[in-house]
């Protein structure tokens, strides 16, 4: 139940709050979901990201980054568990 | 399956919509915008209710009589518009606002992270790319940069890889001011310019309009050029509402996005 209002306030946060606040909910919500910081990646870029206006879209790259290295940490400490 | 999956494909499913129909998307996501405007409103008003209402009484005395003072200041200006059309035998006044879109805003920084402004009016109300975007008292504060049947997209002076060729101080010395995210802008200028704080700074609109002010200047003295920090004439956080209108900036190339590091 907390992971899915976790993930429910990060999104909402995209809409309602300053992206520091987003971004920072996402940061604390990849402890829980790794794939919450890429999820408020993308939808911070379909509702902002202007093609025109900037070259890539730094949200779903730093979202990506984030859940990537959450990923590989996640592995290395499940895998020390095992030994 | 785990939220984080749920959050990824629902997403994903906003993105389809935002790219296959986005003026559907957005008629769907601006009563969620708007949504949080009003909630953010009452929030305002229940924390000001705990302040002190004497000085919220002088503040707003204050305020009246430089409401009075602009509103005079506002007519004069206006009167000689019109003198100066006249003599320059030009378009009149009315003429020229005939091309003017209201639009209100539906997202704005911070909550939008690239500085951009989400407008409720689209094609269907007129609105084309490259027209210049304008808050109160006819402060330019950007170009449209995306548009869709209902909806349109702002691209502010102060969104990062920004450069609008503009002009600083009495003497209008000719300067690139780039945007810098979050609302700031700067630029860089030679030392010998003699810019002070405080200096105006304008930007192209139909002829130079003040977009905000010098607030910092950083000299490196083992640099030729001094670095100008811009602060905006309007707080672009709290800009409910903007005019529209084509003056050529967007095709001039006087509005364009560096592609190099400065």
């Amino acid at each position: 139940m907390m992971r899915g209002i976790l993930t429910f306030s990060t999104l909402a946060s995209v809409i309602f709050f300053p992206w520091p606040f987003a971004a920072t909910l996402a940061v604390v919500g990849v402890f829980v979901e790794p794939l919450v910081p890429l999820a408020a990646g993308i939808f911070a870029d379909t509702l902002y990201y202007t093609p025109h206006a900037n070259a890539l879209p730094f949200f779903t790259l730093y979202g990506a980054i984030v859940t990537i290295v959450a990923f590989i940490v996640r592995s290395r400490l499940r895998a020390s568990i095992m030994k | 399956m785990s939220w984080g999956i749920i959050a990824c494909a629902g997403v994903i499913l906003a993105l389809l919509l935002r790219l296959l129909a986005p003026n559907f998307f957005w008629q769907v996501f601006s009563p969620v915008f708007r949504g949080g405007d009003a909630l953010a409103e009452k929030s305002h008003f229940i924390f000001s209710s705990f302040g002190d209402a004497a000085a919220l009484a002088l503040q707003n005395e204050q305020l009246k009589h430089e409401n009075a003072a602009l509103a005079n200041e506002n007519k004069a200006l206006l009167a000689k518009e019109v003198a100066l059309v006249a003599l320059l035998d030009s378009a009149s006044v009315e003429e020229r606002s005939v091309s003017k879109i209201l639009a209100g805003v539906v997202a704005r920084p911070p909550e939008s992270p690239y500085d951009t402004l989400v407008l409720a009016a689209g094609e269907k109300a007129g609105v084309t790319l490259g027209q210049e975007a304008f808050g109160a008292g006819g402060v330019p504060i950007g170009v449209v940069s995306s548009v869709s049947a209902d909806f349109s997209k702002v691209t502010l002076f102060s969104a990062p890889n920004t450069v609008v060729h503009g002009w600083v101080g009495r003497e209008h010395i000719p300067l690139a001011i780039r945007g810098a995210g979050a609302g700031a802008m700067n630029a860089a200028l030679a030392r010998s310019a003699n810019v002070a704080v405080g200096d105006t700074v304008f930007a192209p609109g139909p002829g130079a309009l003040p977009i905000g002010s010098v607030t910092r200047i950083d000299d490196d003295p083992t640099a030729p050029r001094v670095v100008l920090r811009i602060t905006p004439a309007l707080n672009l956080f709290s800009i409910t509402w903007v005019v529209l209108l084509d003056t050529g900036i967007g095709h001039s190339g006087a509005f364009t996005f560096a592609t190099s590091t400065p």
